[in-house]
């Protein structure tokens, strides 16, 4: 019987979601392995928040190389991959206080064909309270995101090249979409990362004017939540993947040729629509 | 119901993990008399190397792994005629390939000791200590593999030597052999805590000696660390690498953001529309989207690694380069990284294609391929 190559990778999320509990249930074990040996005592339970990333089309959890999804402009598609980045996840106090997340230097990677990175885990330090809405930043902003910063893989091969910007994608979503009636489907490459200016509009990287950052910040509705000290609270941050296709902007696969890596209208259309591609939901005890 | 226990499993081992790092010493106590191999990480490279904890890098690992690498009695026989070992097909001039102009090797597709031709044309060995997603073309080697012995670069040793289209000879009589020359059984002792030699210390050794392989000091690799300049030629070359409306490379081979110039990931890159290969990684995975899908291979040393593609079906570069522009074919199962193949190609101008070429000759590296710590040792154990 043949095996998946994914095949120790593709746990499924419960399993995942357990780990990562009990994971974070042994990081008190792990704090409290000192060099003499001697258990600590005394450290109270860390107030954590673990957030979940369900990727979807509308009502549809994602299933990866399937082709059964259609957007407005009547394409079917597939999607084989689909790797973003996530950052500056905000929590919002009604006092005007913030509280930002800084584990891996408040950034996370999600990658659908890796469970492990669907959920991130940030422990120990959110203060217990009630917080009135979560706001991110899709992608990188323009101080995060440099070359080399990633030079391992996964994240590593999200860079975006230094000719049109630098940094790293955005969001790499390669699929393959036909129209009704088409017998082929033809591959798209939905990347988004940092923009470039051509003189004359003429697409030519010799004449690059300048760049266009195109990271955008997403605040969440509906997404106040109350979370006490010691507690586990698990987020769900949701992303519709047809809504980047079907906001303001329709978003037609055939009008951009493929690509859009160097289509600035294409990449500026598409973060029109992905400010409104996200939700949030509490599993439990959401305010 | 089973998922529950995977991830009970998963959360006890890193519960286990976390409190084994409590202990003052893990180390194997069969290496701790052996000098640790400190690998430099090039500029830019990755910092995460695939080093299994049970075989660390040790300089009498490498040694005794340089040794095995070049001796021909590895094959478990004395004849002149019927030696065999890694480098008879892994040819250091040729970045570890065997050459398109091999005289033993016609057209450079190696066979073994009884004339078998092997299923695949060659992959170079340069810098596999960064590859973690499965070495051979299909990449069998690797944890996913249900054969727990052939998971990793340790269990390549064995693997050729049983195989019909390399050695085709059997361990017992390998190991042996190399029992009985004078020299190795102090070098095993000295690398691994036993003079005993065993198959497995072999491989160990021999993983060791092909994790030290790197390649980083190619005139491209000079040019990001600011010591060398491109041409226009390479400049322009190096700009259709790196954009999607030029030759668009970069998402596949890496760049200067993955200076090891290949994600070390699997794609159909539209060679075929029908595929008849039980080796390509659909063999390995029974997974219809892996038809036809193979490794994409290191850039770095192209110029000494043809021919090209797992069935060395392009002789140059040229042709390869012409693949890409334009010769490109539609398959259920093409990467969507492809995403030219609606136009056959990339559609480059002549001019486009020599300045790719180029580009592409800078990470030529002929340090690697003349490095003296890579060669045969001067003499083998046991020689006079």
């Amino acid at each position: 019987m043949k095996t998946s190559g994914n095949m120790r990778i593709q746990l499924s999320s419960l399993c995942v979601f357990i780990a990562v509990v009990c994971l974070t249930a042994g990081l008190p074990a792990l704090q409290s392995c000192t060099k003499s040996g001697i258990t600590e005592e005394g450290t109270s339970k860390p107030t954590t928040l673990i957030i979940r990333f369900e990727n979807m089309v509308d009502t549809l959890p994602l299933v990866l190389d399937t082709m059964k999804y259609k957007n407005l402009a009547d394409d079917y598609y597939k999607v084989t991959d689909l790797q973003y980045f996530v950052s500056n996840v905000t929590l919002h106090r009604d006092d005007g206080i913030v509280y930002r997340a800084l584990n891996n230097d408040g950034i996370h990677y999600v990658d659908a064909r890796i469970p492990s990175t669907l959920y991130w885990t940030i422990n120990a330090s959110v203060p217990p309270g009630t917080f009135d809405s979560i706001s991110f930043t899709f992608g990188l902003n323009a101080e995060m995101n440099y070359s080399y910063r990633f030079l391992n893989p996964p994240e590593r091969d999200m860079n975006w090249p230094e000719i049109l910007g630098g940094g790293y994608h955005y969001i790499k979503m390669n699929l393959s979409w036909r129209k009704s009636g088409m017998n082929r489907a033809y591959p798209f490459n939905f990347h988004l990362g940092i923009g470039q200016i051509y003189k004359g509009n003429i697409i030519n990287p010799d004449s690059i004017e300048g760049y266009v950052q195109n990271f955008f910040n997403v605040n969440l509705p509906a997404s106040a939540f109350s979370i006490s000290q010691g507690q586990v609270r698990l987020l769900v941050l949701t992303m519709n993947i047809n809504s980047w296709f079907n906001g303001e902007n329709e978003f037609d696969f055939a009008k951009y040729q493929n690509m859009m890596m160097q289509n600035q209208n294409a990449m500026h259309n598409a973060c029109l629509n992905g400010k409104n591609a996200f939700a949030v939901r509490f599993t439990s005890g959401g305010k | 119901m089973r998922s529950w226990i995977t991830g009970y499993g998963i959360a006890l081992f890193l519960l286990l993990a976390t409190m084994a790092g409590c202990k003052k010493d893990s180390q194997d106590p069969a290496t701790t008399k052996a000098t640790p191999y400190l690998i430099r990480i090039p500029k830019y490279f990755p910092t995460e190397l695939n080093i299994p904890p049970d075989n660390p890098m040790t300089v009498e690992g490498v040694e005794l792994g340089r040794y095995l690498f070049y001796d021909g009695r590895l094959s478990g026989r004395n004849g002149p005629d019927s030696l065999m070992s890694c480098s008879t097909c892994h040819v250091q001039a040729h970045s570890f390939v065997c050459g398109i102009g091999n005289p033993r090797f016609p057209g450079g597709h190696p066979h073994g000791l009884t004339g078998i031709l092997t299923p695949h044309f060659m992959l170079p060995m340069i810098n596999l200590v960064w590859v973690n997603n499965g070495y051979l073309w299909n990449g069998s080697l690797s944890p996913a593999n249900p054969l727990k012995a052939k998971r990793r670069l340790e269990d390549m040793c064995w693997m050729a030597i049983v195989a019909p289209h390399e050695i085709a000879g059997d361990t017992s009589r390998s190991r042996a052999l190399i029992q009985g020359i004078e020299g190795y059984p102090g070098l095993f002792e000295k690398a691994f805590g036993s003079n005993t030699v065993t198959v497995k210390n072999m491989g160990r050794a021999i993983a060791q000696f092909v994790r030290t392989l790197i390649s980083s000091n190619s005139k491209f690799d000079r040019f990001l660390e600011g010591k060398d300049q491109l041409s226009e030629k390479e400049r322009k070359g190096y700009v259709l690498f790196m954009t999607e409306t030029g030759g668009d490379c970069f998402h596949c081979h890496g760049g200067e953001g993955n200076p090891l110039f290949t994600t070390n990931l699997f794609y159909n890159n539209g060679l075929d529309s029908v595929f008849a290969d039980p080796n390509d990684r659909y063999g390995f995975t029974g997974n219809h989207k892996d038809v036809g899908v193979y490794v994409a291979p290191t850039l770095r040393n192209v110029a000494f690694t043809a021919p090209y593609m797992h069935d060395g079906r392009f002789k140059s570069l040229e042709e390869v380069i012409d693949f890409y522009s334009s010769g490109v074919v539609w398959s259920p199962s093409i990467s969507t990284l492809m995403h030219h193949v609606s136009t056959r190609g990339v559609q480059l101008t002549p001019s486009q294609k020599s300045d790719l070429k180029d580009f592409i000759l800078t990470l030529t590296d002929s340090s690697f391929v003349t490095n003296t710590e890579f060669s045969r040792p001067p003499r083998l154990p046991g020689e006079k």
